[in-house]
Parts: C-alpha cells; sequence; structure tokens
C-alpha cells in the first residue's frame, strides 16, 4: 500500500528563507534509500546537497530546476509504503556510512573543499533546525532579539514564595538545641515566621525600614527614620516619606510653629536650614575671609546680551549678564588657577582642581542651594547658557539633587536680582572663592574722557587668605572686570 | 560529660557510624596502621579491620573514583583526603561524576560518600597545606558542603553526613583539631541541631558577625574584645555551606542591621560573596550598612612567616565591625 | 602485525589456539551473528536519524561489533559492566533496550536506564572516569563475597588518562575481580594509537603487574573466548586481566566528525577486509550453520528493529522545564526549592506555557 511522503524544504542553516533547486538528482519512479543525495540546492552562502530522509519510491518532483521557493515547500514525494518503511537495507550501509562524507578516493586524504563552505553536517557545516554543526551535539543555534509575549505588561513577581518555601523547611530544620560549650545558646527557633520571609513585612518596632539611599537621606536631613510615616513597600520609608517630615521651610507648606503669646515665634531648625547653617559656620570659622571690590563698566556687556538675545543660536535660551560673568570667570580662573583650588587641612595640601565646577547660589522654595555646572570650563557659550538655564529651572522647582551641589570649585552669588549692590559673601565650603554679582545700574561714569550714562555693576570677591594672597585674589577680580568691562578682552586670552 | 579534642571528636563520630552500620568504610591515604596524620582515624582499622579502613595507594583521584564504584554497590565510603590542597587531583571525580551522578541517573543511584578534607591554615605550614577550597564544591550542585568548628559540632557532624544519602564535603579545620569541648555521649546525631543550620553562638544587637570553620573561634574572641570597647556583637557559626541555612543569618541581620562575613578563603568569589548578595537582596530595607566581608587577601597562600599577615585575625576583624558602624 | 588471539580468520575459518579453546554450537554461532547484525543495524539508524536532526550526536560502534558482542556475551548476568559511551553492543547484550540509549544523543537525557536493573552502568562521557568506579565496584564485590565480577570498557585514548591507570594500581594492589576492556580502535578522534603509545597496549599490564593479552577484536569468538577467561581469572580472586581487542573505528568519532581530515582511505579500505560481521556469515554460509531462510528472517527482524527505533526517537518527549530541579539531591534542598518556585511563576507569566529553548 503506498504511503506518500512529502519531503519539504529544510532550512539547512542560518536562518535561510528560500533556496534555488539547482539539480534533481533523482527522477520519478527511482528506488532511493534514506540519506541518498536527492538534490541540489543553493543558499545565500553555497551549494548544498539534501539526503532523503525517507527511503522508498520517488513520485513527483514538485519544483523545477531553476525556481527559487520558500523554506517549507514540499518540493518531492516518496511513497515509502511497502518495501518495509524507513528501513535501511544492511548491505548498503556499511560501506555508505564509512565513507568520508567528502566522497572517498582511492589514495590520499581527501582535502577540505577549497571554497569556505562547509558540507552539512561537519564541524562547522550547517546543521538541521538552522543550528552549526559542532563536535558533541546539536550545535548553536541562531536567536532573534525578541521577546516572548508575556500575559499581563509588567506582571514580573517579586520573590514571591520563596519565603514559604524557605519557611517549610525551616520547620524540617528543628530540633531541641544541643549542649555546646560555646556560651549563649541559641534554640533552633520553631517560629519559623520571622525567620522564612525573604519579603519583610513585619518590621521589630525598634527598628525602622528604608533602602540605604534612603537612611543616609535622613540622617543629611536630621530626620529620625522611626518618627517618619512609612509609606513604601513592606513598610518601609520612601524618600518622599522623609522629605516630607523634613520640610523645615518650603514656601507655603510652613514649618509648624507654635506661637506663644504672640510675642514670639518658635520655627523648628530642620533640614535645608540645618544644613545652611551648619555650611555657613564651618566656611566662616575656617577660612580667613577677605573681600574686595571692583566697579565696572558694563555697558559692552548689555551690547553683548542685547545680541546674543537676537541670535538665532540662542534662540529658546535665556540670556543675561550672569551669563557673561560666568564665562568672564571661568576664563580668568585659566590665567589664575591658583583661586580655583582647596585647603586640605588634613593633607597639609593645597588642591588646584583641573576642572571648574561653577557654583550659582539659588534662593529656592526650600532655601538657599548651591548647585554647580559641571565641567563649565569646557563649556561653549551656548553650552553655558543651557546649563545655567537648565539649573535654574530645577532649583525654581526645588528639584535639585545632592549630586548636583556636591563638588563645586566656585561659586557666584547673585545679589543683584534683589537690586542689591555687594556684599560680603561667605565662600562656600570646599571651595576657595566666591563672586558676589551686584545689580545692574545706569551710572554717571567717565567714558572717553567724558561724563555719560553708563551700566555700571559691582563686583565683590571673598576669598580664603590661607591660599590666596591679595596679589592673587586682585589680579583675578581684575581680569573677570577686564571682561566685563569689554567682552573682546576674551579674544586675548 | 567526657572532653575531647575536635580530632577525636571526629574519631567518635566515625567510630559510632562504623559501629552502627557495616557498610561504612574509612579509606584513605595513612588512615589505617598509621590511624591518619592528624590521628583521627586512630585505633579504628585494629578494631574494624582492613577490609573496612583501607590504606589506598596516593592517588586521590583513585581514592574518590573507587569510592563511588563501592557506593554503587551499597557501601557508604568515607574518604580522607590529606590535606587540602591535595584534593584538587580528585576534582573532576569530585565534580563531574560524585556530584553529578545522581541525576545523571533520574535519581535511580545514590552516592553516600563522605569526603573528609583537613582545611585552613595557622599551622605553620609548607605549600599547599593550608588551603580553604570550599567555595569550589559550595558552588557545585549535587554536592553538600559543610565545616565543623568545634569538638562538638565535629562527633555529630560527622555522624550525620554519613546517615545523609547526598554526597558531602566535610571540612574539619586542622588548627582547632586539638581544641578541648564537653561532649554528652547519651545524645544521638539524631537529637543535634540538624547538619544544614547554623547557630547563633553569642547573641548580639550591634552587628552580625558569620564565620565557619577556624575562623569561628576567632570571631568569638573578637566578640569578647569588642564588648570591652561597648560593642555587642551577634556570632553565628555558619556550619553548612551548602545548603545555607539563610533564615539564620536573615533574622540575625534584621535584628543588627550590620554583617560581617569572615573566612579564612580569599574575598574574592568566596562564600562570603554569596552571603553578602543574598542579605542584600532579601535584606536591603533593614541594612545600615553594606556586607563587610574579612578573608584571605587574593593571592597564593603565602610562606608560614607570612600567614598571619595574609589570615583573618581579631583585630581584622574588629577593623571590620569599625568600618560597619560608621555608616 | 603483532599477535593477537584469534578463533576466526577474515574469511570465516574457525582456527584454534592454545590457550583459548572454545566449543560453541550451530544455535550459538547463528546467536551472536544475530546478535551482530542487529547492532550493527541500530547503529546505522541511529546515525542516520542523527543526520536528520532527530539526535543532536551518535557515536558510531560500526566495526567493532564483535569485540562488544564477544565480550559482552561473556558476561554472567551477575557481572557488572561499566561502559564508556559507544558500547550499544555491550548494552545490547546486557538487555538494554536500544531506544532508552538514544534518550542521551538526543538531549532527552543524561542516560536513561536503571543500572542496577541491567547491571549496565550509565554512559560516561569523561574519558576513563569510569574505570575507577569499575573498579571500586569490584572491590565492593570482594567485600561482599561475591561470585561476580566486572568489566570495564574505555579506548586506547583512555589509557593515557591518569585516572585508567590508577584504576590500574588499585586493582592490582586491591587484587580487585575486575577485567580491564580496552577497544583499540586505533584512533581518538584524530588522534592515531602512536600517540597514545610506545608499545602495544596490553603490554602496559605488565608493569602493574597483572596479565594482559591481545586479541583479534574484529573476531567475536576470540573475544567470547578471552573475556570469559579473564572474567573466571577474576572470579577465582587473581585480580585483574587487560584484554586489548585490537579494531578499528570504521566510523566518525561522532557523526559531525570528519576522518578524512586525518586518515588515510587505503586504511580504512584494508579494515574492510577484516570485517566482523562477513567473517561470521561467511562461516555459517560454509558450514551450512546459517542458510538463506536463516539470512532472510534475520534481515526482516533487523528491518523491524530499525523502524521501532526510528518510532521511538521521533516518539521521544522532551522533558518538563521544571524537572531541571527533580534528582539533584536525595534530600530536599532550600535553595532548590526557593529556584524552583520562582521558576514555576516566572514561566506562568508568559502566554505560552513551554520555555523557548527546546532541542529542536
Amino acid at each position: 500500500m503506498a504511503d506518500v511522503k512529502q519531503f519539504k524544504l529544510p532550512d539547512v542553516g542560518e536562518g535561510l528563507t528560500e533556496a534555488e533547486i539547482v539539480s534533481w538528482k533523482v527522477k520519478p519512479g527511482d528506488t532511493i534509500k534514506i540519506n541518498e543525495i536527492i538534490v541540489e540546492i543553493e543558499t545565500a552562502k553555497s551549494l548544498v546537497e539534501l539526503p532523503s530522509p525517507f527511503a522508498g519510491v520517488v513520485g513527483d518532483l514538485l519544483v523545477d530546476e531553476g525556481s527559487t521557493v520558500d523554506v517549507g515547500t514540499p518540493i518531492i514525494t516518496v511513497d515509502v509504503g511497502g518495501a518495509g518503511g524507513a528501513a535501511v537495507p544492511v548491505e548498503e550501509v556499511a560501506p555508505q556510512v564509512a565513507e568520508a562524507p567528502g566522497g572517498g578516493s582511492e589514495s590520499d586524504v581527501a582535502t577540505p573543499k577549497d571554497d569556505e563552505a562547509v558540507e552539512p553536517g561537519l564541524i562547522g557545516g550547517p546543521a538541521p533546525g538552522g543550528r552549526t554543526s559542532v563536535l558533541v551535539g546539536y550545535g548553536p543555534r541562531m536567536t532573534s532579539a525578541k521577546r516572548r509575549p508575556r500575559k499581563d505588561a509588567g506582571a514580573t513577581p517579586r520573590t514571591p514564595s520563596a519565603a514559604t518555601a524557605q519557611q517549610a523547611v525551616q520547620t524540617s530544620m528543628m530540633t531541641t538545641p544541643t549542649p555546646v560549650t560555646e556560651p549563649d545558646v541559641h534554640e533552633a527557633e520553631p517560629a519559623a515566621s520571622a525567620h522564612g520571609r525573604t519579603v519583610e513585612s513585619q518590621p521589630d518596632t525598634a527598628r525602622a525600614l528604608a533602602k540605604p539611599p534612603v537612611r543616609k537621606l535622613a540622617r543629611d536631613l536630621g530626620v529620625d527614620l522611626a518618627a517618619v510615616t512609612a509609606s513604601g513597600p513592606d513598610g518601609s520609608v520612601t524618600r518622599d516619606d522623609v522629605m516630607a517630615a523634613a520640610d523645615g521651610s518650603l514656601g507655603s507648606r510652613a514649618p509648624v510653629a507654635r506661637e506663644t503669646e504672640e510675642r514670639e515665634t518658635r520655627i523648628p531648625v530642620k533640614g535645608v536650614r540645618k544644613m545652611t547653617a551648619q555650611a555657613m559656620v564651618a566656611s566662616a570659622f575656617t577660612a580667613p575671609h577677605v573681600t574686595e571690590w571692583v566697579t565696572v563698566d558694563v555697558t559692552r556687556t548689555m551690547e553683548l546680551v542685547e545680541r546674543l538675545r537676537t541670535n538665532r543660536e540662542f534662540a529658546g535660551v535665556k540670556v543675561g549678564p550672569l551669563l557673561v560673568l560666568a564665562k568672564a570667570l571661568v576664563l580668568a580662573l585659566r590665567r589664575h588657577p591658583g583661586v580655583n583650588a582647596t585647603w586640605d587641612e588634613a593633607t597639609q595640601e593645597i588642591v588646584v582642581k583641573n576642572y571648574v565646577n561653577l557654583g550659582i547660589a539659588a534662593a529656592t522654595p526650600r532655601g538657599l542651594v548651591v548647585p554647580n555646572i559641571k565641567d563649565a570650563d569646557t563649556m561653549t557659550l551656548l553650552e553655558l547658557a543651557e546649563a545655567l538655564n537648565q539649573l535654574t529651572a530645577t532649583a525654581r522647582e526645588g528639584r535639585t539633587q545632592p549630586a548636583d551641589m556636591a563638588g563645586g570649585t566656585i561659586t557666584i552669588t547673585n545679589v543683584g536680582v534683589f537690586g542689591v549692590d555687594s556684599g560680603t559673601p561667605i565662600i562656600n565650603p570646599g571651595e576657595s572663592a566666591i563672586v558676589c554679582f551686584g545689580a545692574v545700574r545706569d551710572m554717571p561714569w567717565v567714558h572717553d574722557g567724558e561724563i555719560a550714562v553708563r551700566k555700571v555693576t559691582q563686583l565683590a570677591l571673598s576669598f580664603d587668605h590661607r591660599l590666596i594672597d591679595g596679589a592673587l585674589g586682585s589680579q583675578f577680580l581684575a581680569d573677570v572686570a577686564r571682561v566685563l568691562e569689554d567682552p573682546a578682552t576674551a579674544l586675548l586670552w | 560529660m567526657t572532653q575531647i579534642t575536635l580530632a577525636r571528636g571526629v574519631n567518635m563520630g566515625l567510630r559510632k557510624a562504623m559501629e552502627a552500620d557495616p557498610k561504612v568504610l574509612v579509606m584513605g591515604e595513612d588512615v589505617g596502621k598509621l590511624g591518619g596524620v592528624f590521628r583521627v582515624t586512630d585505633g579504628l582499622q585494629k578494631d574494624f579491620g582492613e577490609d573496612r579502613v583501607i590504606d589506598t595507594p596516593l592517588a586521590e583521584s583513585g581514592i574518590i573514583g573507587t569510592a563511588i564504584g563501592l557506593a554503587l554497590r551499597g557501601y557508604r565510603p568515607v574518604c580522607e583526603i590529606q590535606f587540602d590542597g591535595f584534593v584538587y587531583p580528585a576534582f573532576d571525580q569530585i565534580v563531574s561524576q560524585l556530584a553529578k551522578m545522581r541525576a545523571r541517573a533520574l535519581g535511580k543511584v545514590s552516592l553516600p560518600v563522605v569526603v573528609r578534607i583537613p582545611v585552613g591554615g595557622g599551622i605553620g605550614a609548607v605549600e599547599h597545606h593550608s588551603e580553604s577550597n570550599e567555595a569550589y564544591f559550595a558552588h557545585t550542585a549535587g554536592l553538600k558542603v559543610v565545616a565543623c568548628s568545634n569538638p562538638i559540632d565535629a562527633y555529630f557532624m560527622v555522624q550525620q553526613a554519613i546517615a545523609t544519602d547526598d554526597p558531602v564535603i566535610f571540612y574539619e579545620p586542622k588548627r582547632r583539631y586539638w581544641e578541648k569541648a564537653d561532649l554528652d555521649e547519651t545524645m544521638t546525631f539524631e537529637q543535634a541541631a540538624p547538619l544544614h543550620s547554623a547557630r547563633v553562638l553569642r547573641e548580639g544587637t550591634d552587628v552580625t558577625v558569620a564565620a565557619y570553620g577556624p575562623m569561628v573561634k576567632t570571631a568569638i574572641e573578637a566578640a569578647a574584645a569588642a564588648a570591652e570597647e561597648g560593642k555587642n556583637l551577634e556570632v553565628i557559626d555558619v556550619r553548612s555551606l551548602s545548603p545555607l541555612d539563610l533564615p539564620t543569618l536573615q533574622e540575625s541581620v534584621r535584628k543588627t542591621g550590620r554583617l560581617v562575613v569572615v573566612h579564612e578563603a580569599p574575598v574574592f568569589l568566596g562564600m562570603g560573596a554569596e552571603i553578602a548578595a543574598r542579605i542584600s537582596e532579601t535584606c536591603f530595607f533593614s541594612l545600615e550598612a553594606p556586607v563587610m566581608r574579612v578573608g584571605g587577601f587574593d593571592t597564593p597562600y603565602p610562606p608560614s612567616r607570612l600567614e598571619e599577615d595574609f589570615l583573618p585575625d581579631l583585630d581584622r576583624i574588629l577593623d571590620a565591625v569599625d568600618r560597619s558602624l560608621a555608616y | 602485525m603483532p599477535e593477537l588471539v584469534q578463533l576466526l580468520t577474515p574469511e570465516g575459518e574457525r582456527v584454534e589456539h592454545p590457550d583459548y579453546a572454545l566449543d560453541l554450537g550451530a544455535e550459538e554461532l547463528r546467536g551472536l551473528y544475530r546478535d551482530l547484525v542487529l547492532v550493527r543495524r541500530v547503529d546505522a539508524e541511529a546515525t542516520a536519524l542523527q543526520r536528520q536532526g532527530e539526535l543532536g550526536i551518535w557515536a558510531s560502534l560500526l566495526g567493532q561489533e564483535a569485540a562488544q558482542v564477544g565480550s559482552g556475551r561473556a558476561l554472567a548476568p551477575d557481572d557488572y559492566a561499566f561502559p564508556t559511551y559507544r558500547e550499544h553492543g555491550v548494552a545490547w547484550c546486557r538487555g538494554v533496550d536500544p531506544l532508552n540509549l538514544l534518550g542521551l544523543f538526543r538531549g532527552v537525557n543524561h542516560g536513561g536506564w536503571d543500572p542496577n536493573e541491567k547491571n549496565f552502568h550509565l554512559y560516561t562521557i569523561v574519558i576513563g572516569a569510569q574505570t575507577l568506579h569499575a573498579t571500586g565496584y569490584a572491590m565492593g564485590m570482594q567485600k561482599d563475597g561475591s561470585d561476580g565480577a566486572v568489566i570495564a570498557y574505555f579506548g586506547d585514548g583512555a589509557t593515557s588518562q591518569g585516572d585508567v591507570n590508577e584504576a590500574f594500581i588499585y586493582a592490582s594492589v586491591f587484587n580487585a575481580p575486575v577485567v580491564f576492556f580496552c577497544q583499540n580502535n586505533q584512533w581518538a578522534i584524530s588522534e592515531p594509537i602512536e600517540k597514545q603509545s610506545r608499545i602495544p597496549l596490553y603490554q602496559r599490564a605488565r608493569g602493574f603487574g597483572f596479565p594482559g593479552v591481545r586479541v583479534d577484536g574484529n573476531d567475536v569468538l576470540a573475544c567470547l573466548a578471552v573475556t570469559r577467561a579473564a572474567l573466571q581469572n577474576a572470579r577465582e580472586g587473581n585480580g585483574p586481566t587487560l584484554v586489548e581487542a585490537y579494531t578499528y573505528r570504521m566510523g566518525a568519532h561522532t557523526t559531525s566528525d570528519d576522518p578524512t581530515r586525518y586518515r588515510l582511505n587505503n586504511e580504512l579500505e584494508s579494515w574492510k577486509l577484516k570485517d566482523p560481521i562477513e567473517r561470521v556469515k561467511a562461516h555459517l554460509s560454509r558450514t551450512g550453520m546459517g542458510d538463506q531462510a536463516f539470512f532472510d528472517a534475520l534481515e526482516a527482524e533487523s528491518d523491524e528493529l530499525a523502524a521501532h527505533v526510528r518510532k521511538g526517537c521521533l516518539d521521544m518527549p522532551d522533558p518538563e522545564p521544571l524537572s531541571l530541579f527533580d534528582h539533584v539531591y536525595a534530600e530536599e534542598h532550600p535553595l532548590l526549592v526557593e529556584e524552583r518556585e520562582q521558576f514555576a511563576a516566572y514561566l506562568d507569566t508568559f502566554e505560552e506555557s513551554t520555555a523557548a529553548g527546546s532541542a529542536r
């Protein structure tokens, strides 16, 4: 009885999708054995001979020579019924299998084919299922860069019943105590409840649960974790919980003030206020502060600002005299790197920084913060402008991060926005100088030998006299002033 | 109550096991006539005969390989590898065969083999006699790995190891072979603490110090010194390296918030790394400080004149404790 | 060509050997022939299945049928055999269904039979490791006072491994009842026997203090006789023997090996003339012990067996993903309990229940 099987074009390697039938090696009516070569196909890589998986009588050749068909297309039918199905006749097998896959020749070792393609089934050659042949197994498979579809989006279980598993095994590990000569033997506790959980749902009353970064934040802000209401997973305290508790001087959310008989109002010192106070004290009573002033005609700077505002490159970017001051500062530091340094009391070294992290003091809803622009010295004017914008916007929203405030090397404090001329600013701890930028006013000035109305401002520089002497400080300040007075000076440096 | 040394504890445990089950064999180099280079098998060949206490040729792979064959035939061999540094020739038989044969046979064969290994340094020895190689075996699925730290555990744990149907690597801290303790001989090993459980040796509140094998005594001494400084350490003897008794460690860390793991083995990729990872993962919200690890340096074990600089000691443990407390 | 024990020439003529008498009736001879034919047929079918991607690899025993059937049929029921990974002929003699061998090569298990049921250990892939297991087992038999003996199979390459040499030492100093049966098929993948030893392998035994004998590995009668004698020697408490069955690996090391890269075709041709099955057929025909009806019936039986193997192979189910965690330990291990649960939960998040990585 006939049992007709179809042989479909296989993927002989590397994710083939189609192949051309080059030449048939059998014709209808031929009796073929398993592994007898029935067709030669051409793939993208090479010519490949296909062995028959069936033994029997060839029925139809379903594809013409020269045609290209997709992988999976039936290409030949074989009637396997009658002659023992897929059996392999014994006498044929020994010589056939014994022959080298490349075909035996009389004498010499057959050299591998000269072309690059390795025979199917040999090491490095294509193997069924789109794999590559190896000595010891199916061989590696090609993978695709696609995820398997999941049931719910984001349904990642978080160490689910590992707890119950631990619990189950813990109960099996219980016994009465051993007499040990070491002190304080602990009983193998039958109460597995506290043991088993990988998920912490029952915090000891004495100890709050919080991620390490949240613990640090709490410590930095002076918040007692144990007193904070926890809203996080597994009863842990979150960052927001801490921030909410730390809220000392937030704009409309004023700290709880106890009013006593209307003559005094007591505000608890917490959060940003506490940190600011600490910083000020640390700085003021460690570094000997000296402050110097200079009054500058910044008319040309203001003209530059106007031009920048209409410059297409600066479209959408806020530009002001602070930008020019920032640039002037960076340029002056290049000429006087000793100002961009810090006094290391512990190691008795002056540490000159080879980068400029320019801090801008900002008044925010949470209080005074001094975020800095990292590597301001590597920035173009445009980049500096953008960084300033960004910094200001972030600060205004109260979203300045601790990392933003760390690592500053010099600071500008802008009192001019308040209409104030100048002051004696306190150096930011870790730095050695701070520039105070006053209001820009129309003032009578001597210009080209005559009285004129010019834009005038004051700059003040406080510096740490341990490492910056008057000469250095003065030269530095003078350079900054020079750029503001005539921005073209920058071209000379 | 009888006072015994750790070596004697193993000896008595072996004897008890051999009395209880005629299939238990002891085999290794010099274990028979000599009674072992640490005298751990002293007297056993005299009482149980050469058929059961076997002096093997000088071939470690052969010891383990033939033990596997004996186990297949229904015996329960207890192999001795004379020193930690000499287990390497047997490494293939241990990890490719001993560890895997049960799974390979889908549970149809059992290899109840115990491999006893004197481990660790602190004995002023020449090369290869002071290794700590427990990580290689704890990392191999199919093996159980335990480390006793004191005479009483030695006595009970060796019997428990012999009684289990899984292959067990049984580490004995050679520098502690002569430590003494009092044994209650009326207790059976079924009544003792389970083989794969850790034990809190000293309760504390400030920092948990977890150690095993030779470092347990050092940890206890460190805790005593710390107490004088007003630091209250909790000391845990880990005892079983695979499987690890994680719940005991977790309960302690949730209480103290700080963990220091101590072992003689080099720090990189040692047991401390696994414990640290698991505790970080499961006790994240309880941690006040990162898990600290104190161990040997990542160098080959040094000449004996340098070993006290190499090995963790009380001061190094307390230094780690201080660093943990500084967070 | 060094001396070897031979009882049946390549042309099929019976010859005598002074040390090894063998008295076999027609029935037994036909039985051996049948074993050889069926073993070769299964091997061929498995090779074909591999080419079709139904097996990851196959280690063919082509050419070594006589060494395996001869020694396999020398074993008593209580004897124990420790194979390498090519002893499908010995497995046959021990009553292991050929299908059970395929699981390993298909990648659904690491060995699919109960060793104690058949007194046939699982296949060991680490070269030579099993010789130590065999020796230990024999030492155990010795302690039991059993009548049994052990046979340890390994190849020419294996004799270079430390473990095999350690096994020789242990077996000799403990006088263990083990026969070391080396199938010297001349090749260890691409390395010829000259890379493993300067002297004929059977002579190595002398260095360890026990007898060694070289037998014509393509002569089923000689292999039977020599192995029987060696086993008897072991049973009588005289310790180990090294039997070197001098044969040839007609096929490749495994299916994707290409022997044309390292050996000459005329070598292969010369060994074809010594085919183990042809000589028995010739003998049976010439003596009238095997007639055409017998050969035809055997051919039909071969076809049937091949079909059984093919069908069984194609029907073999893939193991379930969670079975990864089974049978690793005798006693429950908390880490595995946890991992299994987590993995089960993870798998449950996917739309399709099975993992993507099946062997196809």
